[in-house]
């Protein structure tokens, strides 16, 4: 059993396991933090990004004033902006059987791996993890193919040059693998390839192995997987949270007893319990809003903003923010609240049986009857109309390079009365306002990750007992940044065992067992004999049949009648001699009793001689020697074989035969 | 004792001696227990004023098939009846006392299996030992074995019960023993020793037979302790723990020759004890060798070598758990021994120095510290031997500066240091070894540490040399308040640790601008939290801070901690103004007082009025009109209440500005105030109905602030009150204006009131009131005649309401009185009965009365003697409760009438 490491991202996991004959691939998470490298698209004509000067390195040599742009003390690349791709070199992708996706944010790489790479596979997901997954796809193509660049930067990448670059251009790792976004058409190709599944369903992968996906609580549709053959158990947990926000509870005992348990997609904010943040955001907001500026919250379109909203919905009384409008900006905006409302079999109890009342399950739906919450595509057309502050903007892409929230920047960042807030915990806000300032605006960061924290994993683990655990090199040791903390780490006994990008594990467990089946008619022809009381044992002669993985032992073909056929010439298989097979024998040779029976037979020279494993008789007249072992009995006797056949029908009769 | 009770008693102890089941519910027993305790104690010999109960003792004691809680009560009763030497002597010579208290007695009815006979038994005999006699019979009738025995009874009321007997039993040897011996050899031992009843009592001569017999039987006592002290297994530790809790009574109270004698007896297997290492005995144990160490100076003036031992072992106890709460026990009781008193010092800093790493101790037992470290590995233990040493770090800087292992202002370093840690932050931390570290993550996110360490830092506060701490703790304490995972007990804490700080280190200078900003921003976020009680806190915080005055930078000058460290009012009346709309009424209430905490000063300084001034108070009037919870209606009065009185208190003729303000929002306060339907609002209305007229009365001739009759009739009448000469006019003057802001209005409400607080303080006032205007020791006419204006003087009784109720009242006074007399004398309105009243109404004209008219008329006197008694006097005296009993009983005895009996509660 093997195990491909294709990326390095803990939380954006992209692995092949290679278990029993099949190639399946978990997840297929696209690193988008590359991205921080370019310039941010705006949507308007901006004067301020339009006259940044180019880049010349110092003496002059290198040239890049068309690709690097300097803004704000820092080069960005000038160009679409590019993602990050699993390592594709590490293993055919072709060869890939099927693709599991655990929830959403783990399949933005999809187009990369099922299109243009022979792929044939299947993928497998769940119904909201495929239309919110969409959605998401969607929004990306929607934000570059909104404002296209014409030219799009290569130089840079070159190895001589990246090495003259200022950082962290310099540091970039496998530039070279960056790839732009995906079309429209490739999203539609990839998506179509997939397969959906219910929590629970069990599919059967070539009769080899049986996949199954198990709620994992983190956003709607989100999932674990167990991969499992008749002897074998493997865990996939990606990306999993106890938090009762509005999922589906995490299906925990299901992970139990795993030879293999895979574990990532821990939360990326060890130290921030998403409690204190939501809180956090509440007050920042009111406080701004109190105070007359407006609130930008760089957001995906789906998961945490749903909890936000909710959060927000009893916040807004007890803050006196009735009157405030709330606005959220996406180009699938309207799909998003709305898909949310009908997933009701995905969501947490409390929210399905809202359903039957009936009622929507999320109370945006009331913001929006409301009024205070409304949606728009984009900052053009209706809302340019109805835009009234202050107010609170959602809107992406939490990166700042393109979507919407690029112009909010540009238009708020001057004055000190609005804020950001950042809520998604997959960037560094540092690193995402790095092209905006000097920046006016508070800031304010409470990164929002319900995932799972190395205190409830701990637990988790310790209640579930895995044989073995395998997760990113990150989890094993404290964050950089707080290398004294060691509470921010797995330690689990035995360790677990860490990988990287472009690792190949073997992961440490022997198959030992195969199913095989019998058939009613052979099993009638056996007979068993009772060799202990509750054991009985029959030998077997069949022939094993393979088919898809089932194994078959089916009765030993009768030879043929000679075949009368004379046509045919060509000389046929000697059809399987068929042999009685010898009998097996089993039981111990009683000491006293075979020295009375050599006795019997006029063998009386017999010196016994005590070993740790039996005993060695000495026939001294005869010069034999016979071991009585507890396995085995040996009879030692030169030149003299009718000896050695009396002796060995003696012992023979002591034995039980089968 | 009442004679309507003592004709009663006869009928009910036959009902009792009858049957017991009948009784109207399971509390009458001790009810009627209670009344004989009482009687007993007021000096009344039960026997001589209740004859019958000697004959229902002798009855019910014979009657061993009656409900066992009637002979748990008559065993009792005995104890209680004979509490006096007379007493006693009729009951032993009737020999009811044998019976009565006779083991075997109750063991062959079957009957002291139950666990209520022999509580009965214990108590009966405990009450009855009061005097020599008792204690005679006691030792005679060889009762101490049982009691040994009862001891470890397996009901644990009687167990404890038992505990005490014993304890009483061996003082009240020591009594005699000792007043035998007394003058001999150890005259003045007793001064300021006779704790206890039994010491008070003055015992006769005593024959040196019976001293015998209680030698002995303190030396079976002893015997006992010794003996059981030690548990042989594990199982009997609970009989330990009791021993252990007879013994530390025992120590404390005992004196010399016995206390010496006791100490003896058991010292060794007290030893035995500590060296069995039973983690569950630490703190009873310590008690014991406390209570002895504590008593070492009465008794013997030096301290016992053996007690000093014990409490050496105790303090070096291996398990680091146990010698941690066995240190903190001494910390709290036994603060004169320098020794030990360093040791527990250094035993309690210990975790505190190992975790934080900052040396606190200079020199420690390496295998000391090495098993603390282990223990402190573990998670719960760490945290709860942290919290315990974070309690008694007060309690160490409190110690003499000799005893202390290192500087008080270390110890707040050490605290800061660990409030640091847990909120993850290692920065600071200059441990560095793998084991501490270790330790330091058991706390990272422990809110309950947080919570100990910020009590510390405000116990700390007051410690000598601190103060230079203060800019750290700031700093800390705004981190603290910043950090999005504080819990709201935290957030509350650290709020109070500031104030503390703020009001004990008066010196700000050395308060950077940055802490002021980083505090104003958090204080701003934290009025917006989406918990209330953050919210709460928060603005409780600021009208707390403008209550602490600082000296600010170095021009010395005096201002207020809100101003020094957020610049004052305009920072923190608009977030309190904007509390105001908060949803939840408890922040509302904390916004409105903590509004009136922070205005004050400007009160008092006569500042003029703003715009802003007269937003608050109509807002403030509308809550008072609009809000649902009575929380901040409360709190709208209490502001009102605040900023009269520092009107008031002002020395100057208060400035027109804030005045024109004040006295008509006033007016509509007590108006709105006194119709509200909670009461606490309408008392706080008459508070401030009060301070108007104090203001209006003070230094009249009459007016006593406060309440009338609680002051002495021959009480001296302070100077101060006689320095305004009467003036009529002024009264008049003054009256007339209450009357126009509305205060008479809102003592008649108030008097008519159904909630009895509000009626009694409105009565009070009345009362105080018409001292003022016509006291009633001026007789009618000569009120009438000499004060002809104040007479004049009419307020508005219009047709609803209260006004209906206290026309009731005049117009049945006035019938009472004779015809044309008295009320008919009101001004405008020819007669207050019905007639009138509806001629009135129908008129659509308010009637008005005469003020003092209306005060003589209204029996005052005879209302407070009502409203003073409690709701259910009528139905909660004995005479009530012997009558519930015979009521019972016969609706008992005749099933078919299906009466059902109603009792009141006790």
């Amino acid at each position: 059993m093997k195990l491909y490491c294709l990326s390095g991202h803990p939380t954006l996991p992209c692995n092949v396991l290679k278990f029993k004959s099949t190639t399946i691939m978990l997840d297929c998470g696209l690193d988008t933090t590359s991205v921080l490298n370019f310039l941010p698209l705006p949507l308007v004509h901006s004067p301020r990004l339009s006259k940044l000067p180019g880049w010349v390195s110092k003496d002059g040599t290198i040239n890049l004033e068309k690709e690097l742009k300097d803004c704000a003390g820092r080069v960005f690349v000038d160009s679409q902006p590019e993602f990050c791709l699993p390592e594709r070199e590490l293993l055919d992708l072709s060869t890939i059987d099927v693709i599991l996706i655990s929830n959403y944010h783990c399949m933005m790489a999809l187009p990369y791996i099922t299109e243009h790479t022979g792929f044939t596979g299947t993928v497998y997901a769940t119904e909201p993890t495929l239309q919110i997954g969409r959605l998401l796809m969607e929004e990306v193509v929607n934000f570059m193919e909104r404002v296209p660049k014409a030219q799009s930067a290569t130089c840079w990448k070159n190895k001589e040059i990246q090495r003259m670059l200022p950082g962290p251009l310099k540091d970039a790792v496998d530039v070279w693998t960056w790839k732009r976004c995906y079309s429209m058409q490739e999203v539609n190709s990839a998506l179509s390839k997939v397969q959906l599944v219910g929590y629970s369903q069990k599919v059967e992968l070539f009769g080899a192995v049986q996949v199954s996906p198990l709620s994992s609580g983190y956003s709607l549709g989100s999932s674990n997987w167990i991969i499992q053959s008749h002897h074998e158990k493997v865990s996939y947990v990606s990306g999993s949270s106890l938090l009762t926000t509005h999922p589906q509870p995490m299906d925990q005992s299901s992970l139990k007893n795993s030879d293999v348990l895979i574990l990532t997609g821990l939360t990326q904010m060890p130290t921030a319990n998403p409690d204190g943040m939501l809180g956090e955001f509440c007050s920042n907001l009111a406080m701004t809003i109190r105070a007359g500026g407006n609130v930008l919250v760089p957001c995906y379109s789906s998961g945490v903003i749903y909890d936000l909203l909710e959060c927000l919905y009893q916040f807004i009384e007890s803050a006196s923010l009735g009157t405030t409008p709330f606005y959220f900006i996406s180009p699938v905006a309207n799909s998003s609240l709305e898909f949310s409302q009908i997933f009701a079999e995905w969501l947490c109890h409390n929210k399905q049986t809202k359903v039957y009342l009936p009622e929507p399950p999320f109370p945006h739906a009331e913001l929006i009857q409301t009024n205070k919450l409304k949606h728009y595509p984009s900052i053009h057309g209706d809302f340019s109309s109805e835009f009234r502050q202050p107010c609170v903007v959602f809107t992406g892409h939490p990166s700042l390079r393109f979507g919407d929230v690029v112009h909010f920047m540009e238009l708020w960042g001057k004055s000190s009365l609005n804020t950001i807030i950042f809520t998604e915990p997959d960037f560094s806000y540092l690193d995402a306002l790095a092209p905006y300032q000097p920046l006016a605006m508070k800031c304010v960061y409470c990164p929002i990750d319900t995932r799972l924290n190395f205190h409830q994993v701990s637990k988790l683990l310790k209640e579930v007992q895995p044989l073995h655990v395998v997760c990113p090199e990150q989890y094993t040791q404290p964050p950089l940044t707080q290398s004294h903390r060691s509470d921010l780490m797995l330690e689990l006994q035995p360790p677990p065992m860490p990988y990287r990008r472009c690792s190949v594990l073997n992961l440490p467990f022997r198959r030992r067992y195969e199913r095989v089946y019998i058939l009613p008619e052979l099993a009638n022809s056996l007979v068993p004999s009772e060799i202990k009381p509750g054991v009985s044992v029959a030998t077997v002669s069949a022939v094993v049949h393979s088919k898809d993985n089932k194994h078959t032992l089916q009765s030993v073909p009768k030879p043929p009648p000679v075949a009368p056929s004379k046509k045919r010439k060509r000389v046929m298989d000697e059809p399987p001699v068929v042999m009685t097979p010898k009998p097996l024998l089993s039981g111990a040779v009683p000491l006293e009793a075979f020295l009375a029976t050599l006795q019997k037979h006029g063998i009386t020279e017999v010196k016994v001689e005590e070993t740790a494993d039996g005993h060695i008789l000495h026939l001294q007249a005869e010069d034999t020697l016979i071991q009585l072992e507890e396995d085995g009995t040996h009879i030692v006797c030169d030149n003299n074989e009718p000896l050695r056949t009396t002796l060995r029908d003696l012992v023979l009769r002591f034995l039980q035969k089968l | 004792m009442d004679r309507e009770c003592v004709s009663l008693l006869p009928r009910v102890c036959e009902v009792l001696a009858a049957s017991g089941s009948s009784l109207p519910d399971d509390t009458s027993l001790e009810k009627l227990l209670d009344w004989f305790t009482e009687v007993t104690k007021a000096g009344t010999s039960l026997l001589e004023s209740c004859p019958c109960l000697l004959e229902f003792i002798s009855s019910v004691v014979r009657n061993t098939t009656l409900d066992p809680s009637i002979l748990s009560f008559t065993l009792r009763l005995t104890g209680l009846v004979a509490v006096t030497e007379d007493a006693f002597t009729v009951l032993q010579q009737s020999s009811v006392l044998d019976l009565v208290f006779n083991l075997q007695h109750w063991q062959e009815a079957g009957l002291w299996e139950d666990p209520c006979i022999r509580i009965g038994w214990i108590q009966g005999l405990r009450t009855m030992m009061q005097h020599p006699k008792a204690l005679g019979f006691f030792v005679q009738a060889d009762f101490l074995k049982p009691l040994l025995q009862l001891q470890t009874d397996k009901s644990l009321f009687v167990a404890s019960a038992a505990n005490q007997m014993l304890a009483h039993v061996l003082l009240s040897c020591q009594s005699v023993s000792s007043v035998e011996s007394n003058g001999v050899d150890e005259e003045g031992e007793d001064v300021g020793r006779s704790s206890g009843s039994i010491a008070d009592l003055e015992y006769p001569a005593i024959t040196v037979e019976t001293n015998q017999d209680y030698a002995a039987v303190v030396t079976a006592i002893s015997e006992c302790l010794k003996k059981s002290l030690v548990p042989r297994k594990n199982s009997q530790l609970h009989q330990s723990l009791q021993i252990l809790k007879l013994l530390a009574l025992l120590l404390a109270q005992t004196r010399a020759p016995l206390w010496e004698k006791l100490l003896q007896m058991v010292a060794d297997s007290v030893d035995e004890l500590l060296a069995a290492g039973y983690s569950q005995l630490v703190l009873p144990l310590m008690d014991v060798i406390l209570a002895a160490h504590s008593s070492c100076d009465a008794n013997r003036r030096v301290t016992d070598q053996r007690v000093s031992r014990l409490l050496s072992f105790m303090l070096n106890i291996r398990k680091p758990a146990d010698l941690i709460q066995a240190a903190a026990a001494f910390l709290r009781r036994g603060r004169h021994d320098l020794v030990h008193t360093a040791q527990s010092a250094r035993v309690l800093l210990l975790p505190l120095d190992i975790i934080t790493g900052l040396n606190l101790l200079t020199t420690t037992a390496d295998e000391q510290q090495f098993s603390m470290v282990e223990q402190l590995k573990n998670k719960t233990s760490c945290i709860s031997m942290i919290c315990v040493c974070l309690t008694n770090t007060p309690q160490i800087t409190l110690t003499a500066a000799d005893c202390l292992p290192c500087p008080p202002v270390l110890i707040v370093t050490a605290v800061l240091s660990l409030l640091r840690l847990c909120s993850g932050d290692f920065s600071s931390s200059s441990s560095s070894s793998s084991s501490c570290r270790d330790v330091s993550r058991n706390i990272i996110g422990s809110s309950k540490v947080q919570k100990c360490a910020l009590e510390a830092l405000i116990a700390l506060s007051g410690s000598p040399g601190v103060e230079v701490k203060l800019p750290e703790v700031v700093t800390l304490l705004v981190q603290y308040l910043d950090n999005p995972h504080s819990d709201p007990t935290v957030l509350h804490k650290s709020y109070q640790a500031l104030v503390r700080w703020m009001s004990v280190c008066s010196d700000l200078s050395s308060i950077t601008d940055q802490h002021r900003q980083d505090l104003l921003q958090v204080a701003t976020k934290r009025s917006c939290d989406i918990r209330w009680e953050v919210r709460d806190s928060t603005v409780e915080f600021l009208g707390r801070l403008a209550g602490v005055s600082v000296v600010q930078t170095t021009a010395e000058e005096v201002s207020d901690a809100s101003v020094a460290l957020l610049g004052g009012c305009c920072f923190t009346t608009p977030l309190l103004r904007a509390a105001l709309q908060d949803p939840e009424s408890y922040v509302r209430a904390s916004a409105i007082s903590a509004l009136a905490q922070t205005l004050a000063a400007s009160w008092q300084q006569g500042a003029a009025l703003t715009q802003e001034h007269t937003e608050i108070v109509n807002q403030l009037l509308e809550v008072l009109s609009r809000d649902t919870e009575g929380f901040a209606r409360r709190a709208v009065v209490r502001y009102f209440i605040a900023w009269l009185s520092s009107r008031s208190s002002h020395s100057s003729p208060p400035p027109l500005a804030s005045s024109s303000l004040l006295m008509p929002s006033v007016r509509s306060v007590l108006s709105r105030g006194s119709a509200d339907l909670d009461w606490e609002v309408k008392v706080h209305t008459l508070e401030l109905a009060e301070l108007l007229l104090h203001e209006a009365f003070s230094g009249q001739r009459g007016y006593m602030k406060g309440n009338p009759t609680q002051t002495h009739p021959y009480a001296v009448i302070p100077d101060t009150l006689h320095t305004r000469t009467h003036n009529e006019e002024d009264v008049v003057g003054e009256l007339n204006s209450l009357v126009q802001w509305g205060v008479v209005s809102v003592l008649l409400s108030g008097l008519v009131d159904c909630d009895r607080p509000v009626a009694l303080r409105a009565c009070r006032l009345l009362m105080t009131l018409r001292e003022v205007v016509c006291p009633l020791s001026l007789g009618a006419l000569d009120a009438t005649a000499a004060m002809a204006m104040v007479a004049k003087v009419t307020c508005e009784l219009p047709g609803c309401g209260w006004a209906r109720e206290i026309r009731k009242m005049l117009a049945t006074k006035a019938k009472d009185a004779e015809r044309g007399c008295s009320v008919g004398e009101v001004v405008d309105c020819d007669d207050c009965g019905e007639a009138g009243q509806e001629a009135a109404s129908v008129g659509g004209q308010t009637p008005c009365v005469s003020v003092c008219e209306v005060l003589r008329s209204l029996d005052l006197d005879e209302r407070l003697d009502v409203l003073t008694r409690s709701s259910d006097h009528v139905h909660n005296s004995p005479f009530s409760l012997l009558q519930d009993i015979l009521t019972a009983s016969s609706a008992h005895s005749q099933p078919d009438t299906q009466q059902e009996v109603i009792v009141d509660c006790y």
